[in-house]
């Protein structure tokens, strides 16, 4: 059932084949432009999270939901559908953005032997990861505010709530540093090199599963 | 006689609207048409018995609850929704690999052989078809898992008479084909539903008013057109309502025979389920 669910939204999405083909030549010009190859998976990883979300607005459209509510399937299902496309695209997109930053960086220095960029794989992979940390913490907040508001004005409240935590991020550590804490840096890098990326899986998974229990919360009680 | 759906003082509320106590059987191998004006509830009842909307009351189908077999017995039932699909940008070959994945019976064979039979493109995306073009889709999606129970929210608004009694011929040959099956049909174009209805279930302002066969609606309901003289003579209790014309009135009765010998009126028309409609809700009592 779940099956025909993401086949549906995967028919749906095929239209952005063309998108992508362009995204990756716009990566390749810039890196060819700026020689800073770090940002390719993360922009590649954030336009595929972000690609996926689209389905809601198709669902939208469409008014497909009622459709699909009539269907042999339930609203838990419905919304685990959702979540498996987000979760899936984040993961495809950082694989995918890795690897074609390094095919693209490849073929420019198979173009320009007199110019070679380097790769730094260890920090490639860390700004891949941070990528795919960042477009999970924007889906984990937009279902839920697709749910709620719908495709289009769920959008615009998830920059408000975007926007919301941002500023109490900056404000706690505006307040840590007016509070003339004393931290540990050394000991915070140590950990963070140590358990970072472990830590930031971790975190993956939580947004996930909060964003996924109220997502279905909201859709549970909402009328079609 | 056995029934597919039974609906047991299904109500619903809403800011503006509510739908009242809706209690109704759909037999087996019946086709029961749901008729009422627009926003009467006709789509709240359906959606209610697909457990698209929560309502109170229960719902069985097939004389289980809806709501705690529900995908087990949403495999048996196919709906077409006036408003609802797929995405536009769908073709009818990628609806047959999506609904391979959603029902267990799919049949891909049949769903080819109906797209054939409608002249419907596979590869065309569905923004590009007609609206008679669409509905056949929805049809071909709907009854291509050969369901026991066909739901059809308004199929025919919109589409002109060839392509609606196409449309009409189908779900003859779908009765046809298996008798256990049934098709509960709502619409506001009534003139439909007087050639392959067997039940005719009216709602209005969110109340049911009749569920009566559509022979006995037609042989016992009758329009009386007669003189202020004659209608002053009627008892409040034989007739329904009436219409005051320039020159006479007309009257709605459910027992047109009881009136021939009561008051020896002769002047009584067959009325249409349209006209029975239109006294009900623009009738004076």
């Amino acid at each position: 059932m779940i099956k025909g669910l993401i086949k549906k939204d995967l028919y749906n999405l095929a239209s952005y084949k063309a998108s992508l083909i362009i995204i990756v030549l716009f990566c390749g010009i810039a890196v060819i432009g700026t020689e800073s190859i770090n940002f390719g998976p993360i922009v590649i990883c954030s336009i595929i999270g972000m690609i996926s979300l689209s389905t809601f607005s198709y669902d939208e459209i469409a008014k497909s939901n009622k459709y699909t509510l009539a269907l042999p399937t339930n609203r838990k299902e419905i919304v685990k559908e959702k979540f498996i496309l987000a979760v899936g695209a984040t993961i495809l997109g950082g694989i995918l953005g890795l690897l074609l930053t390094i095919i693209v960086v490849n073929i420019i220095n198979y173009l320009r032997p007199q110019d070679i960029i380097n790769i730094d794989y260890e920090s490639l992979i860390i700004s891949t990861i941070g990528g795919m940390w960042g477009i999970s913490l924007i889906q984990s907040i937009q279902i839920p505010s697709i749910y709620k508001w719908g495709a289009e004005k769920g959008r615009i409240q998830m920059f408000v709530l975007l926007f919301v935590l941002i500023v109490l991020v900056a404000g706690a550590g505006f307040l840590i540093m007016k509070a003339n804490l004393n931290i540990n840096v050394e000991m915070i890098e140590s950990f963070m090199n140590k358990y970072g990326l472990i830590l930031l899986a971790i975190l993956m998974i939580v947004m996930y599963y909060i964003s996924y229990k109220i997502s279905y919360k909201i859709y549970k009680n909402k009328e079609e | 006689m056995e029934n597919n759906i039974e609906l047991n003082n299904v109500s619903k509320k809403y800011q503006d609207f509510e739908l009242k106590n809706i209690t109704f059987n759909v037999p087996k191998g019946c086709i029961v048409g749901l008729i009422g004006e627009n926003g009467a509830g006709k789509t709240t009842t359906i959606k209610s018995i697909l457990n698209i909307t929560k309502s109170d009351g229960t719902v069985k189908i097939f004389g289980k609850d809806s709501k705690k077999d529900e995908k087990k017995i949403k495999q048996e039932i196919g709906v077409v929704l006036d408003d609802s699909f797929l995405s536009d940008y769908l073709t009818a070959k990628q609806i047959n690999s999506i609904m391979k994945d959603i029902y267990r019976n799919w049949n891909e064979n049949k769903y080819m052989n109906l797209l054939k039979k409608f002249n419907l493109p596979k590869d065309k995306s569905i923004k590009d078809f007609s609206s008679g073009m669409k509905m056949k889709l929805k049809i071909a999606t709907a009854i291509s898992h050969n369901p026991k129970i066909l739901i059809l929210d308004e199929p025919t608004s919109g589409l002109d008479p060839v392509v609606r009694n196409e449309i009409l011929d189908i779900f003859r040959q779908y009765i046809k084909e298996d008798e256990t099956r049934t098709i509960l049909l709502s619409t506001h174009i009534t003139t439909d539903l007087e050639h392959i209805s067997d039940y005719i279930i009216f709602i209005e302002k969110g109340k049911l008013v009749f569920n009566l066969p559509t022979d006995e609606l037609l042989e016992n309901y009758g329009i009386i057109k007669c003189s202020k003289e004659d209608f002053l003579r009627l008892d409040k209790k034989d007739y329904i309502s009436y219409k005051k014309e320039k020159y006479q009135y007309e009257v709605l009765t459910d027992n047109k025979n009881n009136i021939r010998k009561k008051y020896n009126i002769t002047t009584i028309d067959k009325p249409s389920i349209e006209s029975i409609m239109l006294f009900y809700i623009k009738g004076e009592k």
